[in-house]
């Protein structure tokens, strides 16, 4: 596979751009110097085991970790959006007002209406977010991530509590959004399957560092019987420790 | 290594198949129904305790049961009510005790927000504020009456501001309580989708404290007839109260017990016109009651 072309810094088709970015939760260091650049409308995946920093990682990216100490620069686009590992719909507002929320214009709620057909829940508006199935709720919390047509979309292992077939269609549903609207995206997730299944990027983050920075080179409707699927898979569950004992170390 | 493994596990099983054979039951039982909630609704079942009572003090009173000068039948009880509507007595006097009630309670309810979003938004405001209120619930308002008679005479100024000092403790304790609760991930919400302050209030801290605001509201629509009926027992000339008071005077328990009826009614009425006002608002939760 080619190796990965890093995005000279000052380069302008960068979304993100990390560098020298530390995290630290008393005296442990989760994020250490970090360097990172995610180029426009790419779409990377984050891995790693639980402990590896890789949400505390999304949380400083999405500007969310203000008690958190730490040093390092961050540049991100003006417009970034976010998904949670829950759908986190506000309870007293119906859907369409939920995907709305902060939306600024005047052709708000028609731009939502037409972010919930897109994710296929367009006669579901007017309900309210517990008549939803977890399913559902969770593309209601992507039609509201999209709306507002972010250049940065940010998903904290956003189908993880889902079940498995659910999962599957979300994953086709994620990749075909992303295919119309072509944001950068930063997915976390510990799902080795999820992150080749969904990503051009895949990122191992140990330690505090990367160990891994893999492109993927699959076309589109990826098949995990391919055999390269299968070798994509190997690698970063080598760069993961699953494969080997020599990894000691227990996660925190 | 697998073919050995299930080959000992199918032995096995066989073995204890055949020494202790599991009862075989083709006896079905209905499936789980719901036992942890609390059944179906009544219609008008609130009503049925009351309605109850009545009837035996009917039953009571007809077999002779009750001393009449003690406890009037309900039949005396409908006669000294209508005594009292012809000659327009009860009109006024309920007019006079509603008046009171429904301001205080309305100046309470108002205060009581103020001072609770003052407090639960700003650190500036909940250091003032929350002291002092913590200091004044601790203070029961019989205890505030002979100040605010000297303040304020014994006129129906003071009346509505007993009253709606009671409503305002219990308004701003639990809409304050509400307010400093909010789940923290709400808050992360509002902020990755970049909430004004104004929305954030708006569609988040406001919502959110609402059941909160409604289980004060109920306690101090409570508050408001427990003030009413303190404040028509201490030098008042008219009203509920002081109808009752002077009936007590002349032993006329049928005007009594017309005066206990009205606050009865009043009080249970006004807390269903709250639930039903909460029922509307809060349509989106779903807790055990529905």
């Amino acid at each position: 596979m080619a190796p990965y072309d890093h995005r000279l810094s000052g380069a302008p088709a960068a979304a993100v751009r990390i560098s020298g970015l530390t995290r630290s939760f008393g005296d442990r260091t989760v994020l250490d110097r970090v360097d990172l650049t995610i180029g426009r409308g790419e779409f990377t995946a984050l891995l790693g085991r639980s402990g590896s920093g890789k949400s505390t990682l999304l949380r400083a990216v999405a500007g969310l970790d203000h008690s958190t100490v730490g040093t390092g620069e961050i540049l991100v686009p003006e417009r970034v959006s976010l998904v949670f590992q829950d759908a986190r719909l506000l309870p007293w507002l119906r859907i369409l007002d939920n995907v709305v929320l902060g939306l600024p214009g005047k052709d708000a709620r028609e731009r939502g209406r037409v972010a919930l057909d897109e994710v296929r829940l367009g006669n579901r508006g007017s309900a309210w977010p517990h008549e939803l199935s977890g399913g559902e709720q969770q593309r209601a919390a992507l039609a509201r991530s999209l709306v507002s047509e972010p250049e940065l979309l940010l998903a904290d292992e956003p189908f993880g509590a889902l079940d498995a077939l659910t999962r599957i269609r979300m994953h086709r549903l994620l990749r075909r959004l992303y295919e119309t609207h072509r944001p950068a995206v930063l997915l976390v997730t510990h799902d080795v399957d999820e992150a080749v299944t969904l990503a051009d990027r895949v990122l191992v983050l140990d330690n505090g560092d990367f160990v891994q920075d893999l492109r993927i080179d699959l076309p589109a409707g990826r098949d995990p019987g391919d055999p390269r699927f299968q070798h994509y898979r190997t690698t970063l569950l080598g760069a993961l420790g699953a494969l080997t004992d020599h990894r000691t170390k227990e996660p925190t | 290594m697998t073919f050995d493994l299930s080959a000992r596990t199918g032995g096995g099983t066989t073995a204890t198949a055949t020494k202790e054979a599991p009862p075989t039951t083709d006896t079905l039982v209905p499936a789980l129904q719901r036992r942890l909630g609390r059944g179906k609704s009544i219609p008008f079942g609130r009503l049925l305790g009351p309605l109850v009572l009545i009837a035996l003090w009917w039953v009571a009173s007809a077999a002779g049961w009750l001393d009449p000068r003690k406890l009037s039948s309900p039949a005396s009880v409908l006669t000294s009510a209508q005594e009292l509507w012809s000659s327009g007595r009860l009109q006024d006097s309920v007019q006079t005790s509603l008046t009171r009630a429904l301001l205080g309670l309305l100046i309470g309810v108002a205060a009581g927000v103020v001072l609770a979003l003052a407090s639960g938004l700003s650190r500036t405001g909940d250091a003032f504020v929350d002291g002092t209120l913590q200091v004044k619930r601790s203070i029961p308002n019989l205890a505030l009456l002979p100040l605010l008679i000297l303040w304020l005479g014994i006129g129906e100024t003071m009346k509505v501001v007993v009253i709606a000092l009671g409503v305002l403790v219990s308004v701003y304790i639990n809409t304050h309580a509400a307010l400093v609760s909010i789940d923290a991930r709400y808050v992360e919400l509002a902020e990755a989708q970049r909430l004004s302050r104004w929305q954030f209030l708006r569609k988040v801290v406001l919502p959110a404290a609402l059941p909160g605001f409604f289980t004060g509201l109920r306690l101090a629509v409570t508050a408001a007839w427990l003030g009413l009926i303190v404040v028509e027992q201490i030098n008042a000339t008219s009203g509920i109260g002081y109808m009752m008071f002077q009936a007590q005077q002349y032993a006329q328990s049928g005007i009594i017990l017309v005066g206990l009826v009205l606050y009865g009614t009043f009080g249970f009425a006004s807390d269903a016109l709250v639930r039903l006002v909460e029922g509307r608002v809060l349509s989106w939760r779903r807790t055990i009651t529905a």
